[in-house]
């Protein structure tokens, strides 16, 4: 009896023995609705979303949505930010007086960061995939599009980056092959990254198709990165390493072997404008009005050759262009950028480009009829909600994220690099001549190729006189598209140009030297729709009547205001040596002690 | 049922028949001589025994020689008595108050509790039965020392937050482990009604809970249904009826101090001021109209309607000698207080136990219950706007001119700052449906066989599963569809479903009184745990105006998906473990205990799986050495010692893996259409293991007077390994990654007193008092992370965090700015020209908060002394949610027929932080009521309607004289109401003592005299009267001091829109056939 019930237990623990090892896979239980990498990168629709993550850390509020295109570059000689008291946040910014705890710093340096991880994932993956080798012909070349587009948008973070807080640490690599090792990274030297970045660019010049190549891979024309991107974007950093930057001893030091760069940025722009591929909107107003604030995707000319696209309504992927800036509609926005008087009166009377970048209005309730501003509330113009069709939105509408598109590149940029590259290697070439004379001429409303002697830069200029008119044509041309900062920067011009303009803000304020005959009152029409100089009953230009001529309202011009409201708060607490970078987020110093406060801060 | 009865009395018969030879009859009483039914009577070294029936009666067959013959009775102390005649025998049984000889459940076993070398608390039937309410998590509320259960709000399905001395986990899940019937269920007191518990056992001290392992960490609460026992069936009812109100409102300002007070607000703004003028009248003089406007208490109109609550129970449970059994139905509806709250459950329960041979027992239960609340309830985690108790408190204290109490109301302005418009509270409540179903269904199946003589094998299985249903619709006037819905209808669909498969084998061997002198006990078992889960989520928004909670759950929905929804996620976590017990006990006087536990989960990354968690304990009976034998007034004393290592794996599946979102997060445009991207979930940690804890523990357990049974407990908690999302460098492209790399400790003390004050022949006095003192402190965070802050769960954008998690304060702490009282006429320089208050030099501002400083502003103290008060440097720890002490008394007193009993549970040096008290006396909401507290306020106009002080265009504080704005303000107790954003500012006047005591429960009952009763066929009879939550005696000025609402576990004792508590009167009957 006890035998048997011994040998019956036996049994039985052994069969729970043999169940309990069959269990080792028992263990072993994997996730069925998240996505696994291998699933990601395992064909062309899948990389394409991971891809979309990479693009949408570029718009959103802590991208182009609004920080990185509107509080970062602005105060600058064309620009400055909103009124009001010291805030620790936007105003700061704009005034140099932000600390390291400034909120608005920490996010956009982050999401630059998260663009760079996502794309480190993609360039981690996709040439490991075996469709990248092994896929039919179309696979593979969209697969090396999308290789390319990776690392394109991971140089345009690390410029981003660069250009905002100096030397950074370098991730080309995802983070979970790095944390491990090295969970507190140290800052590399910037001239090493910009070289790493010039040389993952021109692989991915490689691999990405023109603009018109792309529907021979079955790919549509879109808002999407093609080679004269990465061209643009090559030269532009070329430029940046071959230009001036504040470095960690607190001076502002050139790039070394600064030639070599220029060279870069001169064949890159050459090659683009050898290509055939993009060239100019024969209109500025246009390219603004009717492309830009329409949000077309057709770019029949291809003038708009890097944009951040935004989408959503919401601070994800939209962007706040025409809202936060530019002027309101029926009171709706932020009216935080104003154009300095001084930038408005660097135009010629008969550039068009004045009328698109400087709005002198707010649109009134009825969504169509404007109110003249005085001179210190001038709005920025190239995004404005009263220009936005597609859908329009109606002057009720609350809504602040209207998805205009933030204009990283435009080819006319180009033609000025091309400029600029060419004169510092061989001076004012016939060619350097022909790439800025082609900006001017658009700009005054002439045509592109034809040479006209009223509006092209004077013949036989000195290197450094063509220079100089490089310097302007670049504000002129590109005022309020978040680049005159960083280019005084890159040209360690910054320090001495905002100088110069506190003196012509108090010129102006006091109406002396050039300032004395302009006019103390403008008059604007009412009721009117003009969105430009129509507006306006007298001349910027002359002394304005005493009386108010009649059908219109009047607003004070040139005037102590200019001290008392423009003046007061631009660029206060700038500190060279200092306020060419801003500070490191102290979150990121909090968690990396091993990475440095930048110098003054 | 006379059948019944018959058969029961005959297969007992037989039985005794097929055993024996000699009929022994007897009568077996209670102290007091009356008739005790169901005791047990068995005779030594026979498994047969019989049961005495309803006049306390049995018949019994001994052996001719003569047997020994046992009687032993729940609550009853056991009598062994020699039978050798056949005369009839009269027993009596006393009453065994000091709950020695009761059997505590343990971890895969139970013993007797003096034989417990761990600690362990408990609750019965017995004490279960004087608390009608419907949860038992509930019931547990005060009575175990070291045990608190703390009701987030005043909900009928809030969830109650149980810990066991204090928990452990900073960031994870500190919710104790449930085992019913032997079998892990998730969040188990929910599934049960407390009518059919028999007893709740709470183990505290890893010498206990190291036989749960990686599950253990967090305490482990065993709960034993009442299952059948021998004897002919007995019908069980109890129900109860009971009526509810609000036992607390918070007073505002009257219509006329409202209005007086929008008219003060609207000073110096222009735009404000063009409003006041529209809502409220054009002149001053109009004004006093106001004084005979009816006031609408809103408070009222929303929760301070009664509520009913209903409950009925059925037992029917009986059984023979093989087959026992015990079905129960519960039934509980409430009408909660707050408008369109209902709750509604439906339980049934069935235990039975066959004995099929001599040696394999065989025991089936089963458990079904639906559970339906309805009502959107009161807080809501997506932000203030969404919050519902505001409205009821902040909404206009009056009517508009012919303005129906549920209209909405003209003159409310939508376009507030932060979308913090105020709603009608009715016409919101009336708005936003909500539905949450709940169904548990549960089998448990065991099959124990005696394998060898005191050698046992038992295989346990359970099959658990859960389906959540939550429906949400919110119309066009709710605050959410008027932030996210384009003011059109949203509809939310959320499912959960839940299952769980665990099966355990054990095998016991006990070998008793070996030698005279060795007790051996020895476990061993193994346990597998799979669980799966299921879960979907749906978001609709722009639904057409006009749709109904009816029409909008059906399988299409009209509406548009939110971004990132429909979702779907499903995880599967299983565990495989092996455990063992060894018990040695040597002359019931040096007792040892060791236990080991290994576990292996799926949580973890291959080669991460397996955790092993000692245990060891021992304890001295010093009572039984000879030193003691003549100390009678001590008649137990016991010393215990215990270590062990236990762990809490209540974490996240797969962390450890590399994963893509997918869910909305990352879109971008792309031909202008939305391109939802593949993004990485996270960064992932290869290396994540369990959280662990340390535990030692020491104490005492002494039994003395012959009444008092008192045990003391202190240990130390040491946990290690927590989870901590970890800030990291940001520039890897995250912000944080999940790591065990955090420490804390919890020490404390506990005290449980059990005394039976007056046994008496009438009259019988009880009583229980438990008290305990936890310290918890963090000890370690992130690599150089010295503090971190958990994001503020309410208030505007920008909102400063609350709480902060920090290197040697406890977890719970409040952080924020120091009040200060207000800016004095004294503290400005007064310029007579320009009438512009400047601050003297000297004195700090606050600018920075509530933006430009005036007379009469809030002051905050300016703790780094640099003249300025600024977040990053004025905040500090302004007050600590955990309590010094908690405890509770339970009073029983039975006098012939009647009972009467009184709990009342305390709380001592807690602290509260009363957030609603900030929003609701600020001034940030145009049209916003206030706390009757700000009608001491500073004012800045006159009783004549002059303004007296303002802020210019400039931003400078301009005013009258500073004499005058003294002597207007010379009766002022407290500052302005704040306008700016700061308004919501956490600071240490909103941090109030919580400390309170409650008389939680008071219960009268009377049974009716059985011997009436024997002609009715029923046994027992009782009616009673209660009163839950009576009353509450507390300096806390919000409505009550127990609350928590917020879900994270970092925020503890945040009053903020919670659901307020109501008042129970409830009248019940107990009855048994």
């Amino acid at each position: 009896m006890m035998n048997k019930l011994i040998s019956k237990n036996v049994i039985y623990l052994v069969t729970v023995i043999l169940l309990l090892t069959g269990c080792t896979k028992f263990l072993d239980q994997r996730p069925t609705t998240e996505v696994s990498t291998d699933l990601v990168f395992s064909d062309v629709p899948s990389v394409t979303k991971a891809l979309a993550s990479v693009y949408s850390r570029l718009v959103g509020d802590a991208g182009y949505g609004i920080r990185l295109s509107l509080y970062y570059p602005v105060d600058n000689d064309e620009m400055q930010g909103p009124t009001g008291a010291a805030d620790n946040d936007r105003r700061d910014i704009a005034r140099y007086s932000a600390t390291s705890g400034n909120a608005q710093i920490t996010n956009p340096f982050n999401q630059i960061f998260t663009g760079i991880e996502f794309a480190n994932i993609c360039i981690d993956n996709i040439p490991k995939m075996t469709m990248y080798t092994a896929g039919s012909d179309q696979e593979k070349k969209k697969l090396q599009r999308l290789y390319g587009e990776a690392l394109t948008l991971r140089a345009q973070f690390y410029l981003e980056g660069i250009r905002n807080w100096g030397d950074l640490p370098a991730h080309f690599t995802s983070a979970s092959n790095q944390a491990g090792a090295n969970p507190f990274p140290a800052k590399t030297d910037r001239d090493s990254l910009y070289e790493k970045l010039l040389v993952d660019l021109k692989e991915a010049s490689a691999l990405v198709p023109w603009r018109n190549e792309l529907t021979a891979i079955g790919d549509q024309q879109d808002e999407r990165i093609t080679k004269g991107t990465v061209k643009a974007l090559r030269a532009r950093i070329a430029l940046y390493r071959a230009g001036y930057s504040l470095r960690k001893t607190g001076t502002m030091v050139q790039g070394s072997n600064a030639a070599t760069y220029y060279q870069i940025a001169k064949d890159e722009c050459n090659e683009i404008m050898n290509s055939g591929q993009h060239k100019l909107n024969p209109s500025f107003k246009a390219l603004w009005k009717d492309q830009v604030c329409a949000r077309t995707v057709a770019d029949p000319d291809g003038e708009l050759m890097f944009q951040a696209s935004a989408i959503g309504r919401s601070g994800v992927a939209d962007t706040k262009l025409g809202y936060y800036n530019g002027p309101t509609v029926n009171n709706l926005g932020n009216k935080s950028i104003n154009v300095l008087p001084t930038y408005f009166y660097a135009f010629d009377s008969t550039d068009t480009r004045r009328d698109v970048t400087c709005a002198i209005y707010n649109v009134n309730a009825d969504g169509v009829t404007k109110t003249g501003q005085t001179i210190t509330a001038i709005n920025d113009g190239k995004y404005r909600r009263d220009w936005i069709t597609n859908p329009s939105i109606l002057p009720t509408d609350a809504v602040q994220y209207l998805s205009l598109k933030w204009q990283i590149i435009r080819y006319s940029d180009v033609l000025l690099m091309f400029a600029e590259a060419e004169n510092e290697i061989s001076g004012p070439t016939a060619a350097a001549y022909n790439a800025i004379n082609q900006v001017r001429r658009r700009g005054y409303g002439k045509s592109i190729t034809t040479p006209d002697a009223t509006v092209d830069l004077p013949a036989g200029l000195s290197k450094a006189a063509f220079f100089d008119a490089i310097v302007k044509e670049r504000s002129l041309e590109l005022g309020g598209e978040g680049i005159r900062k960083y280019d005084l920067i890159r040209w360690n011009l910054l320090a001495s140009k905002l100088a110069t303009t506190k003196t012509e803000l108090l010129n102006m304020s006091n109406r002396v030297g050039n300032y004395a005959n302009l006019p103390q009152s403008m008059y604007f029409k009412t009721p009117s729709t003009a969105e430009d100089v129509t507006l306006w009953s007298n001349s910027f230009y002359k002394a304005a009547p005493t009386a108010t001529p009649t059908g219109t309202t009047k607003v004070v011009w040139i005037s102590t205001a200019i001290n008392s409201t423009a003046l007061s708060r631009f660029a206060t607490g700038f500190t060279t040596g200092k306020s060419e970078l801003l500070p490191i987020p102290q979150p990121a110093i909090d968690a990396n002690f091993n990475l440095k406060q930048n110098p003054g801060y | 049922m006379k059948k019944i009865v018959l058969t029961v009395l005959v297969s007992f018969l037989t039985l005794g028949i097929w055993a024996q030879n000699k009929n022994v009859t007897g009568q077996v009483t209670d102290e007091t001589g009356a008739p005790l039914e169901g005791v047990s009577v068995s005779i030594k070294g026979n498994s047969k025994g019989t049961q005495t029936n309803k006049e306390g009666k049995f018949v019994i067959s001994i052996l001719a020689n003569g047997s020994v013959v046992n009687f032993s009775y729940i609550g009853y102390k056991s009598v062994t008595k020699s039978v050798n005649s056949s005369d009839p025998i009269q027993v009596k049984l006393e009453k065994n108050n000091a709950n020695l000889d009761e059997v505590v459940v343990i971890g895969y076993q139970s013993i007797k509790r003096k034989d417990l070398l761990a600690s362990v608390a408990s609750v019965n039937a017995k004490d279960l039965k004087d608390i009608p309410v419907n949860s038992a998590a509930e019931a547990l509320n005060g009575r175990l020392a070291g045990v608190t259960a703390t009701t987030a709000e005043g909900s009928p399905d809030a969830a109650i937050r149980i810990r066991v001395r204090g928990g452990m986990s900073i960031t994870s899940d500190n919710s104790p482990l449930y085992i019913v019937d032997g079998v892990q269920v998730e969040n188990g007191l929910s599934s049960i009604a407390p009518q059919d518990i028999q007893s709740i056992d709470v183990l505290k001290d890893a010498a206990a809970t190291a036989i749960y392992g990686a599950r253990g960490g967090n305490g482990v609460i065993l709960i034993t249904t009442k299952g059948g026992r021998k004897g002919k069936m007995q019908v069980s009812y109890n129900g109860f009826y009971g009526v509810k109100e609000l036992s607390k409102r918070l007073d505002v300002l009257s219509p006329y101090d409202y209005v007086f007070y929008q008219s003060e607000r609207s000073r110096g703004s222009s735009v404000d001021s063009l409003a006041f003028l529209k809502n409220f009248g054009s002149t001053w003089d109009t004004l006093g109209n106001y004084r005979n406007a009816v006031p609408t208490n809103w408070q009222n109109e929303v929760f301070g309607k009664s509520g009913v609550t209903r409950t009925q129970n059925l037992s029917l449970m009986g059984g023979t000698n093989k087959f026992t059994y015990n079905f129960g139905y519960t039934m509980n509806d409430d009408q909660a207080i707050v408008l369109n709250s209902k709750y509604k459950r439906n339980m049934f329960i069935a235990k039975t136990d066959y004995q099929a041979t001599k040696k394999l027992k065989l025991g089936l239960s089963g458990r079904y219950s639906v559970q339906e609340v309805l009502g959107a309830g009161v807080s809501d985690d997506k932000g203030s706007s969404y919050n519902r108790l505001r409205n009821a408190v902040k909404y206009r204290p009056f009517l508009s001119a012919s303005q129906d109490i549920e209209a909405l109301d003209p003159l409310a302005d939508p376009n507030v700052g932060n979308g913090l418009n105020l709603v009608n509270p009715i016409a919101l409540a009336n708005a936003e449906y909500r539905k949450k179903t709940t169904t548990n269904s549960n089998v448990t199946v065991y099959a124990a066989y005696q394998v060898a003589k005191n050698l046992t094998l038992k295989s346990t299985f359970g099959y658990d599963m859960y389906d959540y249903v939550d429906l949400k619709f919110n119309d066009s006037i709710t605050p959410y569809s008027v932030l996210q819905g384009s003011r059109k209808p949203i509809t939310g669909l959320d499912t959960s479903n839940r299952k769980t498969l665990t099966n355990s084998n054990v095998l016991t061997y006990s070998l008793k009184n070996f030698k005279d002198a060795h007790d051996f006990d020895f476990l061993i078992g193994e346990e597998t745990y799979d669980l799966s889960t299921t879960n979907t989520f749906n978001l609709n928004k722009l639904l057409p105006s006009g749709s109904t909670p009816a029409n909008s759950f059906t399988a299409v929905s009209p509406g548009v998906p939110f971004a990132g929804y429909p979702k779907r996620a499903e995880t599967r976590y299983t565990s495989l473990s092996f455990f063992g017990r060894i018990n040695y006990a040597y002359k019931d006087k040096y007792l040892f205990s060791a236990n080991v536990r290994a576990d292996g989960a799926s949580k973890f990354a291959p080669g991460k799986q397996w955790g092993y968690f000692p245990a060891g304990s021992f304890a001295w009976r010093v009572k039984n050495e000879k030193f003691m034998e003549s100390v009678n007034f001590i008649s137990d004393l016991k010393l215990r010692f215990g270590y062990g290592e236990v762990g809490n794996n209540r974490i996240n599946d797969y962390l450890y893996l590399s994963t893509f979102k997918n869910d909305g997060t990352y879109f971008y445009g792309i031909n202008n259409q939305m391109v939802t991207g593949y993004s990485s979930a996270g960064l992932v940690n290869p290396n994540l293991q369990w959280e662990s804890t340390q535990n030692k523990n020491i104490g005492i357990d002494i039994s003395f007077a012959k009444r008092f049974d008192l045990s003391v407990d202190v240990y130390d908690n040491a946990s290690k390994n927590l989870l901590l999302n970890v800030p990291i460098a940001p520039t890897f492209g995250y912000s944080s990654q999940l790591q065990n790399i955090g420490k804390t400790n919890n020490k404390g003390i506990e005290l449980q007193l059990n005394a039976a004050i007056v046994k008496g022949k009438d009259f019988n006095w009880n009583a229980n008092f438990n008290i305990s003192h936890n310290v918890n402190k963090v000890v370690a965070l992130g690599i150089n992370q010295t503090s971190f802050y958990p994001s503020a769960s309410w208030g505007v954008s920008g909102q400063p965090t609350d709480y902060i998690i920090k290197i040697g304060q406890p977890l719970g702490s409040m952080y924020g700015l120091v009040t200060d009282g207000f800016y004095k006429v004294s503290d400005f320089d007064y310029n007579p020209a320009t009438s512009v208050y400047t601050l003297k030099a000297g004195v700090p501002t606050n600018v920075g908060i509530i933006g430009t400083v005036q007379p009469g502003s809030i002051k905050f103290k300016d703790l780094n002394g640099d003249g300025v008060v600024d977040l990053n440097n004025d905040r500090q720890i302004i007050g600590n949610a955990n309590p010094t002490y908690t405890g509770g008394l339970n009073q029983q007193f039975s006098y012939k027929n009647w009972d009467f009993s009184v709990f009342v549970n305390f709380s001592y040096g807690n602290q509260v932080y009363n957030a609603n008290k900030i929003e609701f006396t600020n001034g940030y909401t145009n049209n916003a009521n206030l706390l009757s507290v700000m009608q001491n306020r500073w004012k800045v106009v006159s009783d004549l309607g002059m303004t007296t002080q303002w802020i210019n265009s400039a931003n400078q504080a301009v005013g009258m004289a500073p004499d005058v704005l003294a002597f207007i303000n010379s009766n002022a107790k407290i500052w302005m109401p704040i306008k700016s954003s700061g308004a919501f500012y956490p600071h240490s006047w909103a941090i109030e003592d919580g400390s309170f005591v409650r008389i939680n429960n008071v219960t009268i009952g009377h049974s009716i005299d059985s011997k009436k009763l024997a002609r009715l066929k029923i046994s027992k009879l009782r009616f009673y009267f209660t009163g839950n939550n009576l009353a509450i005696f507390t300096k806390y000025t919000g409505y009550d001091p127990e609350v928590s609402v917020a879900g994270s576990a970092l925020t503890p004792g945040l009053d903020y829109s919670a659901y307020p508590k109501s008042r129970t009167f409830i009248f019940g009957v107990n009855a048994t056939f």
